[in-house]
């Protein structure tokens, strides 16, 4: 049997997906009443009154609530799921508004009829008064202050943290060269697909409460949404249907229907479900990205950092439920695979009367990347070095891993990369675009009367954070192995990978592993996936469960062989001494063996019984064994593993329209071993797709009422297939880490995390200004082209616009 | 109003249907079929693509009175007895399906691409896949099993088009 | 809410007439949007797509009449009509519109008359119906007229029809010249246009027709630009010669066709970048009608 890690195989979830058999939240529950939700219109408001007697009559109405209908901790605001000592004036929303709003979107009556159609027409009847008050908007309006979010935050700032290794202002100020830059990455989201989701039912017989949700955690959902009823954990079941992807947005918890609905089931004892439709997503769930840098840096002749010093301001939107864990990761994140020299960052996190902000794939990397290389590209320009060689004489070297960067990463834990070969994969990034040749390849479109530019970004990423995640696998009778992890799936083929790990741990063929993900019932605890950590933590737990039943196996195996467990070995399901293929016990006999009997429920089960003998002077399960070809473990790590990577870019800019076409992508991506290379590179595709998404093409348009304007697919421009680049390059490293069994590393996220900063320095290419805020629209590219051609700029990289040089 | 319709070959009937409600609406809430998926109502995404009269609409554009009557084909019916149509197979073997919830409209966008044109250009592809939005995979093995199924159904019945 | 289904446009003219205040439904493009979000609640929908009077296209001396139902994918040629095929090389400036319609699921189920009924300054056919000089042809219990394309677009989102009428035909003009179509947006598919531009140029009666998208409160045509090029074509004999043009002409052309825009800022781009993008449009298009003229004068040269 060939091992089944590595291997690029077909994902075992696609065929049920694939005939329309999938079973995402909304194709469940054809017999619940339908959720729906008065949300508010104005982006900062008093609530003066609700009067909800035009909506009594409804055709189909079952229930109407308020703020003033939730009693006791339903009602309360929600958790504050992630707190950090910076976070000093930690605000989070109600579950509906008790009597302030503070952005557009948020829910403040919940209905409940026998249809959704049913319970929107109610909603539309229901006639909120509302008294509106100035709303903030934007970090410059937050960080301005003139008018609060939440009164009792003095200057809209929830949390404020500075780290610093080494004496950064000094570095700076000592240096031979020096620049300041500002920098702003505008707002984007997760959209995934499929929206956010929830269904419950309420057992009156066994008075259990069983939750399906569009989560990226389901024990975390069954902990908040048990606190928030009062309920015992063990009669709360969470079960995390297929999930149209999450990408971030679905790590939240509980949001506010996630309490609701459960709520509303057990009062009404009947099954409730709520499905967000496509224009509440983009102004109830949660956003990113929005941050703007002010960068000061200072660097010798070779334009190797000396000191670094960073000061953002982080937009977090109405509320604050994640925490600071966003601008943490941009602070820390920000260094890529670079040594800062002295480095200081300080961030405030600041209230703002939009949609809150909470992870999306990258949370707050593609922001650090895209400060770092933009810090990098103005270095090479201000000495007029190669944008390569720059990075090259910044990096962190092999030889120097684990490196300690002296800093606290978003786990609360040190800042220490654990593996990576950074001058490797910029030497294969360059030969894979072909860096050298590119002015070769520039004149010769600038025959043609083309523009053309090349750029490259790096990052690093802690993957895999903790604190643990566990499995549980168990050796059927029928020689079939089950494998479960209480982290959820959100469509990127855990079930595959984690079947690829179990089926070459055991020895089995994959064909006999199932998988279950993200069902408390299966696997009760876990944390959930985010941070690039499922194939690291679930899949590390897994390889050791795995290992556990192994073992377990080949010691009952061995017993009844009369054979040294040394000695045994597990092929093709059978448990064999090594190199003596008619030795060997199948598996799902082993399992009978291992689980002493006096009913034999079947013909197999009466090897197990208790007269067939045996050794009668011990007990049938010895002391300290228990029965069953099982093995349950966790995985903790003592730190995240820092996977890496690297993009280039070459792009056309249209000198007339300024409309920006992506001609080639080239990646070198390492995550450690690969597990299956095919769904690592869906990965990176996909991951490609958001980052171009987020350099040319998406933002939240809020306007300066906190109104935002490109609400829906319409207008909020994620990429088709006609907007992806016509292939991605990819290239391979593999640098194991050192910090798990099967030394692999996060691979979720990294595609996106280099986008607008290579689309950035490919455009400044092209263009020959400095570009300073992403995305950039062929609108935006065309006012700056007029705006530097007003300046007096030429068609020359000298750097004035935003990058200036210090005093 | 009572909705009458033939879906994947079989007579449906839906009895009190509210005239505005979407043919996606019926399809997944009164006819059990919820293959199809809603993503956006408003036909930008693609994903709840179904054939009506032959034709690839999106259905939550279609008001349910317009479909009495109409024959319509869902993802849910692309398999013949049992067996995964080769587009379908295609996309597992290039490995085109991450969360799954755009594929049942790529399916019908894709099936009824090689009904039409059974070796397609790299531009008719994109074009025949540019009303459906897909979020995981960047497209480009969506792109792969979309060459591969036509490869496949030109080398014939049994040919594995390589 | 009532569902109104006609079999024929006499049933569908009567019920128009007896439910003024039913919402006409073709493709469902738009009306469907609305209410799938609430947005609208109709007392009564009037569902078109039974109409068999209603589709189907001919040709009939210098004009081609198009039914209100023809859709999209119609227009390019993708779906044929009825057997035909040839409306997209009959009429190629609505089937470039047409196929700019990113999707094609849109395409086959939006309709012309649905495009114009809903008048949206950023509707992808109308420019290439001013540009062409085209009549809408509106029916009512009592009676049918002919409204021109100039006078059709009254308002955002609104057109000249009256409560008891619906639109049952587009009457163009086929096109003895070349026709070009091209928008810009911020993304390839399914955008709603930034700006858009259609030319016809028809050397039999020395014409030039303009249209402008997304550009202004209504779809406008660019009156000056087209009495510009007009002038410099007839001036120059290059109808005659087919010679090439001038390229100050083109650069003026765009900057006319530009200066007849009024656009605004919003979240797909600025007033400015949609001036600019419009010049280019209006010079790119002229260029490739001029080059397309001129091929087809040394074809027919040749044979």
């Amino acid at each position: 049997m060939t091992s089944m890690f590595g291997e690029p195989i077909a994902r075992v979830e696609d065929d049920r997906l694939l005939r329309g058999e999938g079973a995402y939240l909304d194709d469940l529950g054809h017999d619940a009443l339908a959720a729906a939700f008065v949300r508010s219109p104005h982006a900062h408001a008093v609530i003066r009154d609700i009067d909800v007697s035009g909506a009594l009559d409804a055709a189909g109405l079952v229930a109407i609530y308020t703020h003033e209908d939730l009693p006791g901790r339903v009602g309360e605001p929600l958790p504050l799921l992630i707190p950090h000592p910076a976070l000093t004036h930690g605000r989070t929303g109600y579950p509906l508004a008790a009597a302030e709003v503070n952005h557009v979107g948020e829910p403040v009556v919940m209905v409940v009829a026998t249809d959704r159609y049913l319970a929107e027409d109610a909603a539309e009847r229901i006639v909120v008064d509302y008294d509106p008050l100035p709303a903030v908007v934007g970090v410059d309006a937050a960080r301005a202050a003139e008018h609060l979010v939440h009164p009792d935050v003095p200057g809209n700032v929830a949390a404020h943290l500075v780290q610093a290794n080494g004496d950064a202002a000094a570095a700076v100020a000592a240096a031979p060269h020096r620049l300041e830059l500002d920098l702003y990455i505008e707002r984007s989201a997760s959209t995934p697909l499929e929206g956010r989701g929830v269904l419950a039912r309420w057992d009156t017989e066994s008075r259990r409460l069983r939750i399906w949700t569009s989560t990226q955690t389901s024990t975390g959902v069954r902990a908040a949404v048990a606190a928030k009823l009062g309920l015992a954990l063990a009669d709360v079941d969470v079960i995390t249907p297929d999930v149209g992807g999450g990408f971030g947005v679905k790590i939240v918890h509980p949001w506010p229907e996630e309490v609701l609905v459960p709520w509303a089931a057990m009062t009404l004892g009947r099954p409730v479900k709520f499905t967000e439709d496509r224009s509440e997503h983009f102004v109830a769930s949660a956003h990113e990205r929005g941050q703007r840098h002010q960068v000061r840096v200072g660097f010798d002749d070779d334009g190797r950092i000396l000191g670094l010093d960073v000061t953002f301001w982080h937009d977090n939107g109405a509320y604050i439920p994640y925490g600071v864990i966003v601008p943490i990761i941009t602070s820390t994140q920000l260094l890529g695979p670079y040594k800062p020299g002295a480095y200081r960052v300080e961030f405030s996190s600041l209230y703002t009367n939009t949609v809150i902000v909470t992870p999306y794939r990258g949370a707050g990397r593609p922001q650090g990347a895209f400060v770092m290389e933009r810090t990098m590209d103005a270095i090479a320009a201000e000495l007029d070095l190669d944008r390569t060689l720059v990075r090259e004489r910044n990096f962190i070297q092999p030889g120097e891993m684990p490196y300690d960067h002296g800093l606290i990463f978003q786990d609360g834990r040190p800042l220490i990369y654990d593996s990576g070969d950074y001058p490797a994969a910029l030497a294969r990034l360059k030969g894979l675009i072909g860096w050298d040749e590119f002015e070769a390849v520039r004149r010769a479109a600038r025959a043609e009367g083309r523009r053309v530019g090349i750029g490259l970004a790096c990052y690093v990423e802690g993957t895999g954070v903790g604190p643990y995640e566990g499995a549980h696998v168990v050796v059927e009778t029928s020689g079939k192995v089950r494998v479960a992890t209480g982290l959820t799936s959100q469509g990127q083929g855990h079930q595959t990978v984690f079947a690829q790990i179990a089926a070459d741990e055991l020895g089995v063929p994959i064909t006999d592993v199932e998988v279950v993900t993200g069902d408390t019932r299966a696997f009760g605890y876990a944390v959930g996936t985010f941070a690039s950590r499922a194939a690291v933590m679930s899949g590390s737990a897994v390889a050791l469960a795995a290992r556990a039943a192994r073992a377990k196996a080949i010691r009952v195996a061995a017993a009844a062989l009369e054979a040294s467990p040394d000695d045994m070995e597990i092929v093709d399901g059978v448990v064999r001494v090594k190199g003596d293929p008619g030795s060997g016990i199948a598996l799902g006999t082993v399992a009978v063996l291992s689980n002493p009997l006096r009913y034999a429920f079947d013909e197999a089960a009466r090897a197990a019984t208790q007269f067939v003998g045996g050794d009668l002077s011990t007990p049938p399960v010895a002391e300290g064994d228990e029965p069953g070809i099982e093995g349950r473990e966790y995985f903790s790590p003592v730190r995240s593993t820092f996977a890496s990577g690297m993009h280039a870019a070459i792009v056309e800019t249209d000198p007339d329209t300024a409309e920006v076409k992506v001609l080639r992508y080239c990646v070198v991506h390492d995550c450690g071993t690969l597990i299956n290379p095919r769904i690592v590179e869906g990965q990176i595709h996909g991951g490609v797709a958001q980052g171009v998404g987020g350099a040319l093409y998406e933002k939240m348009a809020y306007d300066e009422t906190g109104q935002l304007q490109n609400a829906s697919f319409m207008d909020f421009l994620m990429p088709y297939v006609s907007e992806v680049p016509e292939r991605i390059e990819i290239d391979h490293l593999e640098t194991p880490s050192p910090l798990n069994p099967l030394g692999i590393k996060g691979a979720g996220e990294a595609g996106v995390i280099p986008g607008s900063a290579v689309i950035a320095a490919a455009i400044e290419d092209a263009e020959g200004f400095p570009i300073t805020s992403m995305p950039i629209s062929p609108s935006d590219l065309f006012e700056l082209r007029r705006r530097h051609a007003a300046s007096g700029e030429t068609a020359n990289a000298s750097q004035t616009a935003s990058v200036n040089r210090a005093g | 109003m009572r909705i009458t319709a033939t879906v994947n070959g079989t007579t449906h009937q839906a009895d009190d249907v509210w005239p505005g409600e979407s043919l996606l609406f019926v399809l997944r809430e009164r006819m059990g079929l919820p293959g199809s998926k809603n993503a956006c109502e408003q036909g930008e995404c693609g994903s709840c693509t179904v054939y009506l009269d032959g034709v690839p609409v999106c259905a939550c554009l279609v008001a349910a009175g317009q479909a009495d009557g109409r024959q319509i084909v869902t993802v849910e019916g692309l398999a013949a007895g049992g067996a995964l149509h080769p587009v379908q197979q295609a996309f597992i073997d290039a490995g085109a399906v991450q969360c799954g919830f755009c594929t049942p409209g790529l399916l019908v966008a894709a099936h009824d691409l090689l009904a039409r044109d059974p070796s397609p250009s790299e531009a008719d592809v994109r074009e025949a896949l540019a009303g459906n939005l897909c979020r995981c995979t960047g497209y480009e093995k969506i792109l792969d099993a979309v060459r591969l199924a036509a490869a496949r159904l030109a080398a014939g019945p049994g040919g594995d088009g390589a | 809410m009532e569902f109104l289904r006609p079999e024929s446009l006499g049933e569908a003219l009567a019920a128009r007439a007896a439910h003024p205040e039913a919402v006409p439904l073709a493709g469902g493009t738009d009306v469907m949007v609305e209410l799938n979000f609430a947005r609208r609640r109709p007392a009564a929908l009037l569902d078109l797509t039974r109409v068999g009077e209603l589709t189907g296209w001919h040709a009939d001396g210098g004009t081609v009449r198009v039914g209100a139902g023809v859709t999209y994918a119609e227009l390019t040629g993708e779906r044929a009509s009825g057997g035909q095929t040839a409306l997209g090389r009959l009429l190629p400036g609505l089937a470039m519109a047409a196929r700019t319609v990113g999707s094609p699921q849109i395409r086959n189920r939006g309709t012309i008359g649905g495009n114009l009924g809903s008048a949206s300054p950023a509707g992808d056919c109308h420019p290439v119906l001013l540009a062409s000089g085209a009549s809408v042809e509106a029916a009512s219990v009592r009676g049918r007229r002919q409204v021109p394309i100039d006078d059709f677009f009254t308002g955002v989102k609104r057109n000249a029809l009256a409560p008891d009428e619906l639109i049952t035909a587009v009457l163009v003009p086929a096109p003895g010249g070349p026709e070009q179509f091209a928008k810009i947006g911020t993304r390839n598919a399914m955008v709603i246009a930034v700006a858009a531009f259609a030319i016809v140029l028809d050397p039999v009666r020395r014409r030039v027709g303009t249209g402008i998208g997304s550009a202004a409160p209504t779809p406008v045509r660019a009156v000056a630009a087209e009495r510009l090029l007009a002038g410099a074509l007839a001036g120059d004999g290059l109808w005659e010669s087919r010679g090439p043009l001038p390229e100050q002409v083109v650069t003026e052309f765009g900057q006319a066709v530009s200066a007849a825009a009024s656009p605004i800022d919003d979240v797909r781009g600025t007033a400015g970048y949609r001036k600019q993008a419009l010049a280019v449009l209006a010079s790119r298009t002229l260029g490739w009608a001029w080059r397309d003229y001129r091929a087809a004068g040394q074809q027919a040269g040749r044979g």
